[in-house]
């Protein structure tokens, strides 16, 4: 039977987030859908891994916020979340910690006292740190067997250089010099009023936000807010890693650019669909479809607070690992010499619009990119222009940010195998 | 509580509707009614092998994925040892684009032999990255040939050996399409912001006209009684040692499994539970410890695994696990502890249903283990159990002469 039409959606709606400032500062943006008896509240400090004075420290302080309280033991709030059937995620980036908290609505009432205490009195008892210790040494001993963990970790080294806070690797070993005192500062330098914006979504009624309100009226000032100074970055453009063994080859590759609020971004993040965005894009088609060389390969551009990279990852058999670097660089090549044609940007555009069309199905998606677009200084009013910018893109802007952007001696090369 | 009605086609396709009012999005579900389970002992992994197949395009499609990446859609697809499942979310005004695809794709693959050879070089490279080239990766397969010995779940999805799917021949892939992909053995669900009905009259326009061709599918070995604890160690290189002791159990329509998922959920779901507590917090011998059940259509598996710290024996570990096993014969579970158990699984039931994907998907789910109504009742079978019920589960399974187990050894 013949195709059925298609209509391409023109506008996305995203509903706006209201911001409410409690008397210390701290900003509440609530974003209300009372047709989801749920309610998600996050708490984002400025608090990654490139706050913390000693190794680990960063991750170590949100993963213990919950690990025992002036009121209650870690045992007590997991028993209290979990008979609530409420759960809490962690998650830590170079930039940011952001805790998350899930509920029922019927139950948020009950929630809310364990979230103040994790959020505002953690106690981070030394035992509940020497099990945590043993845990995750152990479990990052597992992940460095890995070659895609080796190569992540070199990749950003060399990216970044191997002593800069954007780069920075540390030994398992590391784990053992983290002390009670390292977090129990980290935690008070970090977790304070001016560094942190709280985000939620779901049924948030007046009484669920005064419930917020309060708790987030408590977070202690540090009168202002963290400034940090980074070092300039070192850039090296070749490692070759020898893991013993490996029967697949992890490749790395990718260069430093510039944060989400470049003009250039988007339309990078275009090109960077084109290459490696999507299961049908450039380096699937030629190291999956027409080489079998591997099982997946993927090109994105990432942000941080203070710049942004773009990076691209596959892992391919060892034994066609220089081929595989071959083609890459044929295809990264094919950007420069070669526009794209409208019909496949037509494709990755659409692509790219049902990707936000999805994230924003359901209040746990926009809250997401709420807090993406307030950590990059946007309203939600954004998300419009966002998507014109990717609609506006076209196949010379691509070829000439490949040419820009893209020169082969720019390029970070990793490559985790065994060479032998 | 998943709203749906419930139709079945002339050709034999059974199509279920949820209408979700809040999402402008649709999701698609296509389940085929194959996995593992149906392979032949001699050419395992073609289920998987054919999951990818079928995004090789069709003779008048020849490309899949460009024309749901068109309509904003998305699509993927995975294979477990039962069944086989293809989705689709897109914006709803272009739901007609996922039922031309699926429908297409029903009867039209292209099966040349360049198709194959390529997808066969993908699935064997996901053979080598996923349970070759990582730490533990044969773990599952190991456990799997211990447990079982005539049940064809003693193989993977991912099949015995990159060897069966190198090796699979035109002819058996055109067969197993033959055998498996027709109307009368899918099942096609949604979920999104349309009347039920109005879903229907889609599905009769895109799947009516298609032929069904029943073929008779070859019955599944049934797996004897295990009468005997069975062990098997191994050593590889790897950081830490891994204990896993897995037990048979009922299957998935068998009440045994809402016990066994309670169980579950007592030793280890969430932080306070118990194996959580008791072993890794108080007694510090595991880094990670777990407990689960495989929840296959037929008989499955109770699963009890961790990962022990450098300091701790295997002996200790061991006997640790065990210890936990006879605290539940012996009935003491608590009434508040119980409660706590319900109410996740209350929650979690809920937390699921706030997606079309995932509606659509566990319709698909319900329907092919022969009891959709299922997929509402479950939370008031889970209010209905007892602490006692608990216990007696627990003494009836967690026996040596039920049990199997895997030291994963690291090498020093």
């Amino acid at each position: 039977m013949k195709q059925p039409p298609l209509t391409t959606p023109s506008s996305i709606d995203m509903p706006a987030a209201v911001c409410h400032k409690v008397a210390n500062g701290t900003k509440i943006y609530a974003i209300n859908c009372p047709e989801y008896e749920v309610v998600r509240l996050s708490f984002v400090f400025h608090a990654g891994t490139i706050t913390q004075l000693h190794p680990f420290t960063a991750s170590a302080t949100a993963n213990m916020l919950a690990e025992g309280t002036a009121a209650l033991t870690s045992q007590q709030i997991a028993e209290r979340l979990d008979y609530f059937g409420s759960y809490f995620d962690i998650n830590i980036d170079r930039d940011y910690s952001y805790i998350t908290f899930c509920s029922l609505s019927k139950f948020f009432m009950q929630t809310a006292e364990v979230i103040e205490q994790v959020i505002l009195h953690p106690t981070f008892p030394a035992e509940e740190i020497d099990t945590y210790r043993a845990k995750r040494k152990q479990q990052l001993a597992i992940e460095r067997r890995k070659v895609e963990t080796i190569a992540r970790e070199k990749f950003a080294n060399a990216i970044f250089g191997k002593s800069h806070p954007y780069g920075v690797s540390y030994s398992e070993e590391a784990y053992d010099t983290l002390s009670r005192e390292n977090i129990a500062e980290h935690y008070k330098r970090c977790y304070t009023a001016e560094n942190c914006i709280v985000v939620c979504s779901g049924n948030i009624n007046p009484e669920v936000l005064a419930r917020i309100e309060s708790i987030a009226s408590e977070l202690h000032s540090a009168g202002n807010t963290q400034t940090i100074s980074l070092p300039p970055f070192e850039t090296i453009h070749n490692v070759r890693h020898q893991h013993d063994g490996a029967v697949q080859s992890s490749i790395r590759m990718g260069r430093l650019l510039f944060p989400r609020t470049h003009e250039d971004f988007i339309p990078m993040q275009v090109l960077s669909t084109v290459l490696g965005g999507y299961f049908g894009s450039r380096l699937m088609q030629n190291l999956r479809e027409q080489h079998g060389y591997t099982y997946g390969a993927f090109c994105a551009m990432v942000n941080f607070q203070h710049t942004g990279y773009l990076a691209l990852a596959t892992q391919v058999g060892s034994e066609v690992t220089e081929d595989a670097l071959q083609q890459i660089a044929l295809e990264i090549e094919q950007l420069q010499n070669d526009k794209v044609s409208e019909q496949e940007l037509a494709l990755v555009k659409n692509i790219m619009a049902g990707e936000l069309m999805r994230i924003l199905d359901g209040p746990f998606g926009i809250a997401d990119v709420t807090t993406e677009n307030i950590l990059c200084g946007f309203d939600n009013s954004h998300i419009q222009e966002h998507l014109q910018r990717i609609r506006a893109t076209t196949p010379e802007e691509l070829r000439d940010l490949a040419q820009r952007y893209l020169a082969a001696e720019d390029l970070v090369k990793v490559v985790v195998g065994d060479f032998n | 509580m998943i709203t749906y009605k419930k139709t079945i086609l002339a050709n034999g396709l059974s199509v279920i509707a949820n209408r979700d009012k809040t999402s402008r999005m649709a999701a698609v579900n296509i389940l085929y009614k194959v996995g593992a389970r149906n392979e032949n002992p001699n050419r395992t992994g073609l289920a998987h092998l054919f999951e990818h197949l079928m995004f090789r395009g069709t003779h008048q499609i020849p490309d899949f994925d460009t024309p749901v990446q068109m309509a904003c859609g998305e699509n993927n697809a995975f294979t477990n040892n039962d069944y086989t499942d293809f989705y689709i979310t897109l914006p709803i005004a272009n739901i007609e684009t996922a039922l031309w695809l699926e429908s297409d794709r029903m009867t039209g693959l292209n099966l040349s032999e360049e198709a194959c050879k390529i997808e066969k070089r993908v699935v064997i490279e996901e053979f080598r990255q996923r349970y070759l080239n990582q730490p533990y990766g044969d773990a599952n397969m190991l456990l799997r040939a211990l447990a079982y010995k005539q049940h064809p779940y003693r193989w993977a999805t991912i099949g015995l050996s990159p060897e069966h799917i190198e090796q699979a021949s035109a002819e058996e892939i055109h067969n197993f399409y033959r055998t498996f992909y027709h109307p009368s053995n899918a099942i096609l669900s949604f979920s999104g912001d349309m009347a039920e009905e109005e879903f229907f009259a889609l599905a009769e326009k895109w799947f009516g006209g298609i032929e069904d061709h029943k073929h008779d599918i070859p019955s599944i070995p049934a797996e004897p009684t295990q009468n005997e604890a069975r062990r098997q160690e191994v050593e590889r290189d790897v950081p830490a040692t891994t204990i896993t002791i897995a037990f048979k159990m009922g299957n998935r329509l068998s009440r045994d499994f809402f016990l066994g998922d309670i169980t579950s959920d007592i030793l280890a779901g969430g932080d306070s539970a118990r194996l959580y507590e008791h072993l890794i917090k108080n007694k510090r011998l595991f880094a990670s410890v777990n407990a689960y059940i495989t929840g296959d259509v037929d008989c499955g598996l109770f699963v009890f695994t961790g990962q022990l710290l450098p300091s701790t024996s295997e002996a200790e570990a061991e006997e640790a696990l065990w210890a936990e096993m006879a605290d539940l014969q012996q009935n003491n579970i608590s009434d508040y502890e119980l409660e706590k158990v319900k109410n996740k699984f209350e929650a979690n039931t809920l937390f699921g249903e706030l997606n079309v994907m995932n509606k659509a998907m566990n319709l698909g789910y319900y329907e092919m283990i022969g009891d959709l109504s299922l997929i509402n009742r479950e939370v008031d079978i889970y209010r209905s159990l007892t602490s006692g019920d608990i216990s007696d589960f627990a003494s009836r399974i967690f026996c040596k002469e039920n049990s199997s187990t895997l030291i994963y050894r690291a090498k020093r």
